[in-house]
């Protein structure tokens, strides 16, 4: 498909990752170049480094890492023309339809190559790949994408309404995938393409439980068995550390805030009974200052024990100021994604040898 | 092993794996309980599969994968595929339904005598349905329920079962996960993808899970690339996944090699001397024995060359060692942009390595995963989540492999250099809070400046956000 050699030659399609959410493909032309966030670079410059490399930028501002393409990189990579799927689906989906080395496969509609590429890699030359797309645009699209990289030998990329007109082999496919607004319409015809002698699998891709019914109904009545249906998500991680801060340290703090606390009150009288001693006249401003210290006070009360800071650790110092040790920790990220498709899955028993009795 | 000719000779599976089952293959078969279960099928010899029954094994020679058979005597007979009747919507409900001894009159003895008499499963059923005290008063679903069960009790039928990956780690997954280290098939399928395990790659695997991993590389390779595996045993390890899988044993050992943990340093030198098989006076036997032992040393040269050589497309461990330290023996063998897969049962394990790795230049986007799955019963009417699920089909870390370019300047220096510059020339307008670094610099994968995400929970604990600002 894409480039096995070490390094990078002019014509390679690569990924240039900036950050995790900043991943897009690039065709090294040298002559051209490219402006980022991170800074300058020439694609010339980029000829020859080995893939995998960490770049600086020209002008200082930054890097990049340019990658090999993979499936999974050009799934985070590529323009969306549609919805696409993503690694957790596709992956389930290939491993359920034994999708392997040599296998031939169906799948309709193409949309924007994500699941494409990733059979592509995973059947490899020995297999192929009949794909289907009744969009012209999308279809035209996909082709010039499979011919770039590399993948028109394993992909036929047809456009055609499946549903109305069928596929365009018979007898031949180990597995068909149906990512479409109404899979029952093509049941029938994945049933006549799909081999007979040999296990087969259907899978159709399906966002609401509605089409879901629809489609056990349509894959019952064609006779296809173990009819199960499945949904898989991705939970990522994010790993934090913590330190875990003994009580002991906040029974000091406490009990610290608390005589400063006292000992003020105590300076406040002081400095009361001094004026009246002086015989001073209790001024607004004194007010106004006894309201402003107050105001001060119990903001001061209202500090919470976290937000006084924590003296650098001085191995001087008594034992009621321990190290603190840190703890990584993962928790799943708050956004995660809550749905893609239910993913309904059934089997073609393969027609039994001639030679064997089958009971009536 | 025999490969019969009706095979179809244009499948390139040929080559690597058959797709009828043959004499010396362990088959899967799926019982009426539901359960899988492993069986030798040898010819001329007979499978005993308990209460279903038993059969000569040559019936099942030749056959495809996946069709459903009766015991008839020691015959089988083809089923036709079982597909879902239509039950009909019902009003009854279990109001009045009273469980207790006495519902199924039919007693044990009543019930082993008409199994002895070869009373077929479904009229055994039958005759329990109709001396059923309650049958009638159930829903259509509770009845089919209730026939289900009956079936998976008295049938004598079987499935045979493809061996695929999915299959295969399916059973194992079932039957005894801990040897398998909660691989689920979900997180096995995503381990093999983060991979790019395809045809003609190349791979280095540590594999503590039986042997799921080594089976599933082999699958995908499909006859065609180059699996190198170590372990922490003298000689190649039982890997008991592989057994299922039926793969050619000859072309296996073409494209799988094994070394362990001392043969794969790179300073190791064996502790036994070679002997030469050429000298005189030696027997037969001794020469064939110094022979073998040539071979193996060789193999075992060739391994470590080729392992040292490097430029493996992706390193997978599924370890109870440190992590930590398998990555540094082994991932200068690792290609630039390769992946870096690691499994465990644990998240602690991993958000420990991820923590280090971070830092590390030569790991881009150490990420954790979870994978979440769930099945549903897809039957008219009583479409609904199974009730039995798995609790966790384990975690992954990922990471790319990349050559660090220590000249690369990281956008925060660059910005440092014009605060300071602005700060000289008296410019006060650039903030000197922790909040003035941005989000492009918090996102860059830097060796020294920690993510975004460990950032903002930083400042919550004070004693750490001072070294940051530093």
């Amino acid at each position: 498909m894409w480039s096995n050699a070490r390094d990078i030659a002019a014509g390679d399609l690569v990924i240039i990752w900036q950050t995790r959410e900043l991943i897009q493909p690039l065709l090294i032309t040298p002559g051209k170049d490219l402006n980022s966030r991170f800074g300058y670079y020439r694609h010339a410059d980029l000829v020859g480094i080995p893939y995998g490399s960490k770049v600086g930028s020209r002008n200082g501002k930054g890097f990049i890492h340019v990658l090999r393409p993979t499936p999974e990189l050009w799934t985070m990579a590529l323009p969306h023309r549609t919805q696409i799927l993503y690694l957790a689906d596709i992956a389930f989906i290939t491993s359920w339809l034994d999708i392997k080395r040599g296998s031939s496969v169906i799948e309709a509609g193409t949309g924007s190559g994500s699941f494409s590429h990733s059979v592509a890699r995973t059947i490899g030359s020995a297999g192929h790949l009949w794909s289907y797309e009744f969009h012209e645009a999308r279809a035209n699209k996909a082709r010039e994408e499979f011919s770039l990289h590399g993948m028109a030998d394993i992909v036929t990329l047809t456009h055609r309404n499946v549903c109305k007109d069928g596929f365009t082999v018979d007898d031949t496919v180990d597995a068909v995938f149906l990512d479409l607004p109404a899979p029952w319409d093509a049941i029938e015809h994945a049933k006549k393409a799909l081999k007979k002698t040999s296990p087969a699998r259907i899978c159709c891709f399906s966002p609401c439980m509605e089409q879901v019914l629809r489609t056990v109904n349509a894959l019952n009545d064609s006779g296809f068995t173990d009819i199960t249906m499945f949904e898989t998500l991705l939970r990522p991680h994010e790993v934090h550390q913590i330190s875990p801060q003994p009580l002991t340290q906040a029974v000091e703090k406490l009990k610290k805030l608390e005589q400063k606390r006292e000992d003020k009150r105590q300076h406040q009288i002081a400095r009361s009974s001094k004026r009246k001693r002086d015989d001073l006249p209790e001024t607004d401003t004194d007010n106004v200052g006894g309201k402003r210290l107050r105001t001060q006070e119990s903001a001061e009360e209202d500090v919470g024990i976290r937000d006084i800071p924590n003296a650098v650790v001085d191995p001087g110092q008594s034992a009621s100021q321990p190290l603190l040790i840190k703890m990584p920790v993962s928790k799943v990220s708050p956004d995660v994604r809550g749905h893609t498709s239910y993913l309904t899955f059934a089997r073609l028993v393969p027609t039994a040898p001639s030679s064997v009795t089958i009971r009536e | 092993m025999d490969i019969p000719d009706c095979e179809d000779a244009t499948s390139a599976l040929n080559l690597f794996k058959v797709t009828t089952i043959q004499s010396g293959h362990t088959v899967l078969l799926r019982l009426p309980s539901g359960e899988t279960k492993g069986f030798k099928v040898e010819k001329d010899a007979t499978v005993s599969i308990g209460r279903v029954g038993s059969f000569r094994a040559n019936e099942l020679i030749g056959h495809p994968y996946g069709l459903t058979y009766e015991i008839r005597g020691k015959e089988l007979t083809i089923q036709p595929p079982h597909t879902l009747q239509e039950v009909e919507e019902t009003d009854a409900t279990n109001e009045l339904i009273n469980d207790g001894e006495f519902v199924q009159p039919l007693t044990l003895g009543e019930i082993e005598g008409l199994k002895k008499s070869g009373v077929h499963a479904s009229d055994i059923i039958k005759a329990q349905i109709e001396q059923h005290a309650n049958y009638s008063m159930k829903t259509e679903y509770s009845k089919e329920k209730y026939k289900q069960r009956k079936e998976a009790k008295y049938s004598k039928t079987f499935s045979t079962v493809e061996p695929t990956i999915y299959n295969v780690c399916d059973h194992w997954f079932k039957k005894d996960q801990n040897r398998i280290r909660d691989i689920r098939p979900d997180t096995l399928s995503q381990i093999l993808n983060l991979a790019n395990v395809r045809p003609g790659g190349r791979y280095i695997v540590v594999d503590e899970a039986s042997g799921l991993l080594v089976s599933a590389i082999l699958e995908r390779l499909g006859g065609e690339g180059r699996l190198i595996s170590i372990c922490d045993v003298d000689s190649p390890p039982a890997y008991p996944v592989m057994t299922l899988m039926n793969f050619r044993k000859d072309v296996v050992t073409n494209i799988h090699s094994s070394l362990n943990w001392a043969t794969a340093q790179e300073d190791y030198t064996p502790a036994v001397a070679q002997e030469s098989s050429s000298e005189v006076g030696k027997s037969e036997r001794h020469k064939i024995r110094l022979d073998k032992r040539k071979n193996a040393a060789d193999t075992l040269l060739n391994a470590r060359e080729e392992l040292f050589a490097g430029e493996y497309d992706a390193l997978l461990i599924a370890s109870d060692y440190d992590p930590l330290e398998i990555l540094q023996n082994l991932i200068l063998y690792v290609a630039g942009s390769g992946s870096i897969v690691v499994q465990s049962p644990f998240s602690q394990p991993l958000a420990e390595l991820q923590s280090k790795l971070r830092l590390d230049p030569s790991y881009l986007a150490p990420s954790i995963t979870e994978s979440w799955l769930r099945r549903y019963q897809v039957l008219p009417g009583r479409t609904h989540p199974t009730m039995n699920t798995s609790g966790s089909g384990g975690f992954l870390l990922h990471a790319i492999k990349v050559y660090d370019d220590p000249n690369a300047s990281k956008v925060s220096s660059h910005r440092q250099s014009k605060r300071r510059k602005k700060e000289a020339d008296g410019d006060s307008s650039v903030p000197q809070t922790l909040e003035s670094f941005e989000t492009a610099e918090l996102e860059e994968e830097d060796a020294t400046v920690v993510d975004q995400a460990t950032l903002l929970v930083l400042t919550d604990d004070t004693t750490v956000v001072q070294q940051v600002t530093q």
